[in-house]
């Protein structure tokens, strides 16, 4: 068995993440309805804010006439007065399928909203966007030449002006110039080139403090460090630490949004392998820690993945990892779920079929076509009793039919997704209820389920596309019976 | 070397060049006309762009305002081009006696002026075009890739300045008069240009600062004391403030008659006009106490001259807008005359600036006078250069 530094802290990873809610996943999925019209809308954000978010937007009705976009802030002041919406334009080959390129022009917790015009009358649907630059565009090397020859040009023109201008710029039409007047131009040329030096040597200041100031907004929004510590052996405590102190100003624990039913959802995936993973959701504490005891485990090292909803309903994950020893508990009752299987590394390629452990499977619906990155796809999965009869006995579960966590071999992409998409459910309701009180569809989508009574279908579909290729492993899950049962399936990505 | 290049000399140059341009070209030349229109439509193009960030926000290469600043390159840079290839290559060129020569080129001093000015233009718009690639599209007046724009635009202000005064110092009477009007149309918005790239920091919530006051002294003696000096008008320095107090009024009054629409969110404004500047500042006030008491320490030594000229400046100015920036924080202000109530779209309704709440840029009392210290010691130097450099000014020749 191998041996841990206990007491107090078992540790932790410490590397920043680059990305925010999901990790290295920045691009937003949802499906829901904009009034009687049922979309699926794609937005790929923009690299760098303020910058351009290209939107796509399938609608299963074949007759809208019109689709609009418009941003708007999530919350609070700027999210009541939408500027001139944009028009969407139709696909030439499929008119069901709508694409327009929009300007986001802040950071932070944004709202897409979606307009629809179409026979059955007008419809709006808002789509939450978590809006940060991803990373600082180097200068292309050509460029680079082109502006420095450009500005050699300018230094020694101005030089060569100024110089010219003290020469002769005095003297009388035909005057020759005197020998006084040459030496003072010299004199002044040297002094001008010292000033150029100076002014280029200030500018490239300027410039560094610039782009400074633009990375440390790049890093406020990237992942903060889940600081995991194990206390009286069961115990896993979880602080959000951010390397910019103004973050916890920003993100007060105190005032996180409950995201379907929880503050927190934490996943625990055992690495490497993705043999097991736990989805827990601790309880706040009074010193703005997360905090839960933890069920049975086995030893090893854990990647650590915790979603949280800050006020304004910009989704954040926390990541880190920890080594942990054997742990004795037991599972809390009521939405902590767990799932232990083979590793990941054993099964390259699709899995399609999942056997759950109560009896019953899912079965993932995947079209033999290799799966492709950055390819916006709806994930379906039918669960089956025993006997490959349609599950009839499932239940929502913390309000939806289905979650499904998707990650990369690597850890570098963990997405939570729900039916509704990829954005966080508190965030969606956020968007919701801006909208205009006769849009026919206020609560849309296949979403929060108001009651355990509405009979859910035993198929759920996810709208996600995989960022980078790669190989995955898809967590999904499910409630039928009373049983939180996961489902676990892996992809190959081109 | 571009100095062995001989000069043909015009017989009637040679006999008696000012006499010459008083008599014979009473008309202002094509170049400085072309000159002009380009100083103006980087003006009207400037300030129309700027409106249209604040209202419309989405901005394309063919935005009208963008056409008229390119418009301004275009035509200073070829015209200016012209002139510096046909004094160069045309050897009986009238403007080859009264050119200077640079990198085997001869033209007008003021061309090649342009000419760099149009240099910088074109470098600022690949720059400009990777800076919001790298880090986003920038809504500020001050960024590297604009400042190098402004500096372009102000180079082509300059270079007109220069080839109206190389007229000007060998021009005299109805000639003369005509080109001194020009000289104060240039100065004009050369001063408005500086005044403008620095708005950012002279806004109504900052004016119970003494950094309004370092950011004002930094811009406004300079261009003051250069016209005086350079123009001899006894009332230099009012009529150029004049001009610029009822070019900003133009914008003021007549932007917000154009419908507009923000077309980028998120939207925190109402807008439904072009969005106008703030309500000049008050500079006439010092200009004409500049005026005043330059005429009465002419004769004094240049720096008692130019400490006097800032103090009459610094105090005068304080003295009028220090109450006036309250009055622009009242509802009194909010009305189509002041324009007090007209706020960018991106502008939240926390910020202090629709709040009409004053911000304070120094902690202390103490603090605020050291800060009025140097803002008079700032004044005070650029004045001093402000007449070195007009006296410059009126020694240009070609």
């Amino acid at each position: 068995m191998r041996r841990f530094s206990l007491p107090a802290t078992f540790l932790f990873l410490l590397a920043v993440v680059p990305a925010h809610a999901h990790v290295g996943s920045p691009d937003v999925f949802c499906e829901g309805n904009a009034g009687p019209y049922h979309l699926f809308v794609t937005i790929r954000v923009p690299q760098v804010i303020p910058g351009v978010a290209e939107i796509q937007v399938h609608t299963e009705s074949p007759d809208i006439r019109t689709v609009q976009v418009v941003p708007l802030r999530l919350t609070g002041p700027g999210s009541n007065f939408p500027p001139t919406p944009d028009l969407a334009t139709s696909s030439k080959d499929d008119p069901q399928f709508f694409t327009a390129s929009l300007w986001l022009m802040e950071w932070g917790a944004l709202q897409v909203r979606i307009l629809v015009d179409g026979p059955q009358g007008k419809g709006e649907l808002s789509v939450p966007v978590p809006s940060f630059a991803q990373r600082t565009m180097p200068m292309q090397k050509s460029l680079g030449a082109l502006l420095l020859v450009l500005m050699l040009v300018l230094s020694v023109g101005v030089i060569s002006i100024v110089g010219a201008c003290v020469r002769e710029g005095n003297l009388e039409p035909s005057e020759i110039p005197a020998p006084r007047n040459k030496r003072a131009a010299k004199w002044v040329m040297a002094a001008s080139a010292v000033a150029v030096l100076a002014i280029l040597y200030l500018a490239r200041a300027w410039w560094g403090l610039e782009a400074q100031n633009f990375q440390r907004r790049v890093d406020f929004y990237k992942s903060p460090v889940a600081q995991a510590t194990l206390v009286n052996g069961n115990r896993l405590v979880i602080r959000a630490k951010h390397e910019n102190p103004r973050w916890y100003d920003y993100v007060k624990m105190e005032e996180l949004l409950p995201d379907h039913d929880h503050l927190m959802h934490l996943f625990l995936i055992r690495s490497p392998g993705l043999d097991s993973m736990w989805h827990l959701h601790p309880d706040r504490m009074a010193d703005g820690t997360f905090a839960e005891d933890l069920p049975a485990m086995p030893e090893g090292r854990y990647e650590i993945f915790a979603d949280i909803v800050d006020k304004r309903g910009y989704p954040w994950t926390l990541v880190g990892s920890i080594d942990m020893p054997q742990i004795n508990g037991k599972l809390t009752p009521g939405d902590d779920s767990s799932w232990s299987g083979a590793p990941l590394s054993a099964s390259p390629g699709n899995s399609t079929i999942s056997q759950l452990s109560g009896g019953g499977r899912i079965v993932w619906q995947c079209a033999s076509a290799p799966l492709k990155a950055n390819v916006p796809l709806e994930f379906k999965f039918s669960v089956q009793e025993e006997h490959g009869n349609p599950a009839q006995d499932m239940q929502p579960y913390m309000g939806m039919a289905g979650h499904a966590e998707f990650v990369r071999s690597d850890f570098s992409v963990f997405a939570h997704l729900h039916p509704a998409g990829s954005v966080s459910m508190a965030a969606l309701e956020l968007a919701q209820t801006g909208l205009p009180a006769s849009s026919p569809m206020q609560a849309p989508m296949p979403m929060p389920m108001p009651a355990a009574t509405v009979p859910i279908s035993p198929e759920v579909r996810f709208p996600y596309g995989f960022p980078q290729p790669g190989d995955y492993r898809i967590f999904l899950q499910i409630k039928h019976s009373g049983r939180i049962d996961t489902g676990v399936f892996d992809a190959r990505v081109q | 070397m571009a100095d062995a290049i001989p000069i043909p000399v015009p017989s009637r140059v040679q006999a008696s060049p000012v006499d010459r341009i008083s008599a014979e070209a009473i008309s202002i030349p094509w170049y400085i006309w072309s000159c002009l229109v380009a100083v103006l439509s980087s003006v009207v193009g400037g300030a129309w762009d700027i409106s249209w960030h604040e209202s419309v926000g989405r901005d394309t290469f063919w935005t009208p305002a963008h056409m008229l600043i390119y418009l301004c390159g275009v035509l200073s840079g070829i015209s200016c081009g012209y002139l510096i290839l046909s004094t160069t290559f045309r050897k009986d060129s009238p403007l080859r006696a009264s050119s200077i020569s640079m990198w085997s080129f001869r033209g007008p001093m003021g061309a090649f002026i342009c000419a760099w000015g149009g240099v910088a233009m074109i470098t600022s718009a690949p720059f400009d075009n990777w800076w919001h690639e790298a880090y986003g599209l920038d809504v500020k007046i001050l960024s590297p890739p604009h400042v190098l724009l402004a500096l372009g635009m102000l180079a082509i202000r300059f270079g007109t300045l220069v080839m109206v005064l190389s007229e000007l110092n060998r021009a005299h009477g109805a000639y003369r008069a005509k080109l001194e009007r020009l000289l104060f149309f240039v100065f004009t918005f050369l001063m408005g240009m500086t005044l403008g790239i620095a708005q950012e920091y002279t806004g109504r919530v900052l004016m119970h600062g003494a950094s309004f006051y370092v950011v004002v002294m930094l811009i406004a003696p300079i261009w003051l004391a250069a016209v005086a000096t350079a123009s001899k008008h006894p009332w230099a320095a009012t009529i150029m403030t004049a001009m610029y107090t009822a070019v900003h009024f133009a914008f003021t009054w007549l932007l917000p008659l154009v419908p507009a629409e923000p077309k980028l969110g998120p939207v925190y404004q109402k807008i439904t006009h072009l969005v106008p500047p703030d309500f000049p500042l008050l500079l006439i006030v010092p200009a004409i106490v500049f005026d005043l008491t330059r005429r009465a320490t002419a004769n004094w030594n240049r720096w008692a001259q130019a400490v006097t000229l800032a103090a009459a400046f610094l105090a005068s100015f304080a003295a009028v807008q220090w109450p006036f920036a309250d009055f622009l924080m009242s509802p009194a202000a909010r009305n189509w005359f002041f324009a007090a109530d007209n706020y960018p779209y991106f502008v939240p309704p926390a910020s202090p600036w629709v709040r009409n709440v004053f911000v304070p840029t120094e902690p202390t009392l103490t603090a605020f006078w050291v800060r009025m210290a140097t803002a008079l010691l700032v004044g005070a130097l650029m004045t001093l250069i402000g007449l070195a450099w007009g006296d410059w000014m009126r020694r240009i020749r070609r």
